[in-house]
């Protein structure tokens, strides 16, 4: 696809957030029955396997990666129509006050349903024994103050706190020059695709490096340098493919090798990694594992970009359905999914039906709940930035969401 | 009649300088140019009629309303340019313009433009790089651009280059051809009261020592050379501002002459050789020497 | 002080402007803030340290940054008549540079004492050090009135600086002082929470003299004789 006119609604980009989003119920499903995480996840079964560990890990490398790369892009797109101000208005409608209402709700739901769990599954996990057993002497420490998954939101915020800083840092007084921050943009998107797709990761590699292997999920209220390091190149990338869509379709015909590279890195990858678990990696992971999963990362972000391009291209109702149910779904699964699973661990069924019922029930309830009370509803509006009840029509530029 | 504004009883008092008691009006449409030598109470009135500074006593009006109290009523419709003003060094005439746009219904963008053209300004140039003219030309856009019922300039032509000044005072001759909108501004270059004022009001030491229109002031004006012998003393009369004898020629300077005073000399035994017109300069040095009114 | 007479847009129009001028350096403390708080979310001795430490003189440098470039530029670069020349009247003026300080001092200063209190809270130190902290906190806060007032009140530069650093250097002797009374350190290394009735004193009169302060302010401001 052509880079897109100014107004045109990027079906792409919105599919593609939509997908990283969705994939995430894949993703925190499949934790359950991953050997590696089994110590430390509070729904992790009896029964597991090594091919959910490769293929999840091989998910978690590009995933949220391709998810700030999105974000970027719709930032710019935000900045260039409704200004900074505009920006921020919109933004701490759509990613602030969810986050603030959300996050309490989600964060008591899982506390409650895990609490519930550890008195009730007759096969808990390790963690849940651990809790029953904090529960039985008295000495349970309250659960810390994390942003849990809806970490993304929080540092989102913060992606936009920095794109203002950097702004308002490298502006110039005179309307003529144009500011510095432009001029590094523009001087990053004349390089060759091939330097991104080398340099790109050598940058990421020390942030990945400073953590464990897989990278976890920064989501400690106090602001983590190494999350900065890893997504904010890829928050960078998209907000530069907004503002020279020259740039878009460049590595589009690197894809098939892209892809094939990122598998073969990613087999080297797994293959360090794999046969521990998360709880004995050491406090960071060595230098070649995170400059392969660096490669992974931007290389798979790069392949997504290109198949968002050639197949999301077009406006379709179902996806666009899905598009805007995915928020929603994101910000709500993880303790929907845990209540499901948390019944499950006693069932004797196999791993696989396991999660594939986890799943679609998950699913299910979330997108029937989006449905019934979302869509045309106070929190379809918070969430989607669009006017209550109201289809808007697909000529009307819409609000991109993130 | 409508006033511009009017001043009755007014005093202010700093440490070193008094200024006072000043009764003053300006009719609206009326252009009227305040002269004195540095220090004379020139800005200090200027601020006040602004709300910069509050007076210790006395009644000020300015386009009918009460200063300070209607101070941001007044202010809507009141342009004031200082020497001692400056703008933000940082930002762009551009960013100022943007600022007073916003808050000045009556901004005129059209004009703005145009004028920007006539300074020769940059619009899009940081404001710390303008040098004096370009400082005070830039103020003036911003003044003029919004259409101020009454424009106060504190020693707009001051310092300026040659052509400055003619920019200057051409974009404010401009300004006087409205006849709804009345100019206040100083200065202690004469020649520039001299071309554009209609009233002329000579400030020294805090106080008014002469208002009058301006063709009144040149018409009243003479300096007189005679010839003889005569003592000073017989000439020492109240329209005589000032005598100068060199041999046998002596040199007056008569405020309100009138042909009865070549009678008088003559009379005195001093004969009237010409009669010639005086400048503003020489007006206001003869008034300010004296000390008295004009 | 009429506060009907406030006119809003003019002083959030005043506001948007001081911040278009110092969004630069706005830009650079909330970047250092940022660092500062990453320092402390590194979770290792001496990074908390470098975060805390940062993060300090990171709101000691807004608040005189807040106060100096608001107030005291606008009058030594000779602006202020500028701005005064506005329909504005001297309570707007005022308005707008309390609440423009609002945002550059009392956003970090919200952010850090909250930030603190969490910390000793969540964390394993001690609660008792809770009281000791917020007093601190109370005497940036009055520290910084005291230096607010005197910068809308005086001219005189070297007065200006003068209050600002003894005002803030003064914590040093009040951090001595309340280290005196035993009611409020004897609590220090416990995990219990004791507002004694020194300590709420010492609070009452930091909040009253700061609050007094800032409305005696606005009141001398619009009492002034000379805006320019």
């Amino acid at each position: 696809m052509q880079a897109a006119t100014a107004t045109a609604r990027r079906h792409d980009m919105d599919s593609l957030r939509a997908l990283a989003m969705l994939a995430g119920v894949v993703f925190h499903a499949g934790l359950a029955y991953s050997p590696m995480v089994q110590p430390l996840f509070p729904t992790a079964d009896r029964g597991n396997a090594v091919v959910v560990d490769a293929t999840l890990w091989f998910l978690h490398l590009f995933r949220m990666p391709l998810f700030f790369v999105v974000a970027g892009f719709f930032t710019a797109w935000l900045v260039e129509r409704r200004g900074l101000a505009g920006l921020f208005r919109n933004r701490v409608r759509r990613i602030l006050v969810p986050f603030l209402v959300f996050w309490p709700i989600v964060h008591l739901a899982l506390t409650r349903s895990t609490l519930h769990a550890a008195a009730t599954v007759e096969h808990p996990s390790p963690l849940l024994q651990w809790v029953a057993q904090g529960q039985r002497d008295g000495e349970l420490p309250g659960a810390p103050l994390a942003t849990g998954h809806l970490w993304f939101l929080y540092y989102l915020m913060w992606m936009y706190v920095l794109v203002w800083c950097l702004r308002a840092l490298t502006s110039e007084p005179s309307g003529s020059a144009a500011p510095a921050w432009a001029r590094v943009l523009g001087r990053l998107a004349a390089l060759p695709g091939w330097v991104w797709l080398l340099v790109l990761p050598c940058l990421l590699t020390p942030s990945l490096a400073s953590v464990t292997a897989p990278h976890p999920a920064p989501e400690s209220l106090l602001p983590r340098f190494w999350a900065f390091g890893f997504f904010g190149p890829f928050f960078a990338w998209g907000y530069l493919l907004r503002r020279h869509p020259e740039t878009e379709s460049r590595l589009d015909r690197n894809a098939p090798v892209l892809l094939v590279g990122s598998l073969v890195a990613y087999s080297a990858w797994f293959f360090l990694v794999s046969g521990r678990s998360v709880e004995q990696a050491t406090a960071s992971s060595s230098w070649p594992v995170a400059l392969l999963g660096a490669f992974v990362s931007v290389w798979m972000t790069s392949v997504c970009l290109t198949c968002g391009r050639r197949w999301f291209g077009r406006p379709s109702a179902p996806v666009r359905w899905l598009a805007d149910a995915s928020y929603w779904i994101y910000v709500v699964h993880l303790p929907v999914l845990f209540a499901i699973q948390y019944r499950l661990m006693d069932l004797d069924w196999g791993w696989s039906l396991k999660y594939f019922v986890a799943l679609a029930l998950t699913y299910a309830i979330c997108l029937v709940g989006y449905q019934a009370l979302v869509r045309h509803g106070p929190i379809g509006w918070l969430l989607g930035g669009r006017s209550h009840g109201r289809r808007v029509a697909s000529s009307v530029p819409p609000v991109p969401s993130t | 009649m409508n006033f511009a504004f009017s001043v009755q009883g007014l005093t202010k008092r700093y440490p070193h300088f008094h200024l006072g008691d000043l009764d003053l009006r300006l009719p609206e449409g009326q252009i009227m140019g305040l002269v004195g030598v540095n220090g004379a109470g020139k800005t200090t009135l200027l601020r006040i009629l602004t709300g910069l500074a509050l007076p210790d006593r006395g009644q000020v009006e300015v386009l009918g309303l009460p200063m300070p109290g209607q101070q941001v009523a007044v202010k809507r419709d009141l342009g004031f340019a200082s020497e001692d003003m400056r703008l933000y060094r940082s930002r762009t005439l551009r960013w100022h313009m943007d600022l007073i746009a916003r808050i000045y219904p009556g901004w005129d963008e059209a004009y703005a433009s145009e004028l920007l053209r006539r300074f020769d300004l940059r619009a899009d140039q940081a404001v710390g790089g303008f040098s004096h003219g370009q400082r005070v030309k830039a103020l003036l856009l911003l003044n003029l651009s919004r259409r101020p019922r009454l424009l106060l300039l504190d020693e707009p032509t001051t310092g300026l280059d040659p052509v400055a000044r003619a920019e200057v005072l051409e974009a404010l001759a401009e300004v006087l051809r409205d006849e709804q909108r009345s100019v206040l501004f100083s200065s202690h270059n004469t020649h520039d009261i001299e071309q554009l004022a209609d009233t002329i009001t000579f400030l020294h030491q805090g106080r008014i020592v002469a208002s009058e229109e301006k063709e009144r002031f040149l018409d009243l004006w003479r300096r007189i050379v005679c010839q003889g012998d005569a003592a000073f003393e017989q000439v020492d009369w109240p329209e005589v501002a000032a005598a100068r004898r060199s041999g046998s020629l002596v040199e007056l300077k008569v405020r309100r002459f009138d042909d009865g005073i070549r009678e008088r000399l003559a009379a005195g035994g001093l004969a009237v050789q010409s009669v010639h017109p005086m400048s503003l300069e020489d007006i206001f040095v003869t008034t300010v020497r004296t000390g008295g009114a004009a | 002080m009429n506060v009907g007479a406030i006119d809003i847009p003019m002083v959030r129009l005043l506001v948007a402007k001081d911040w278009k001028l110092f969004e630069k350096q706005l830009a650079a403390y909330v970047l250092a803030g940022m660092v500062a708080l990453a320092f402390l979310g590194n979770a290792k001795p001496w990074s908390f340290y470098v975060g805390s430490l940062l993060l300090l003189i990171v709101l000691v440098a807004a608040a005189c940054f807040s106060i100096s470039t608001s107030l005291l530029v606008e009058r030594k670069e000779q602006t202020l008549g500028f701005v005064m020349s506005l329909p504005v009247s001297p309570l707007d003026f005022y308005v707008a540079k309390l609440a423009g300080n609002l945002i550059t001092f009392g956003v970090p200063f919200v952010v850090l004492s909250a930030g603190t209190v969490a910390v000793i809270l969540l964390t394993p130190l001690p609660d008792g050090l809770l009281v000791f902290a917020v007093l601190v906190f109370g005497h940036v806060l009055l520290a910084y009135s005291v230096s607010l007032g005197v910068a809308m009140a005086v001219e005189s530069e070297g007065w200006n600086t003068f209050v600002m650093i003894a005002s803030m250097v003064l914590v040093n002797p009040f951090l001595m002082g309340i280290g005196q009374i035993p009611a409020i350190t004897d609590h220090l290394q416990t995990d219990t929470i004791v507002l004694s009735a020194p300590a709420l004193a010492i609070l009452a009169a930091q909040a009253l003299l700061s609050t007094g302060i800032v409305v005696l302010t606005g009141w001398v401001h619009c009492r002034k004789k000379s805006f320019y």
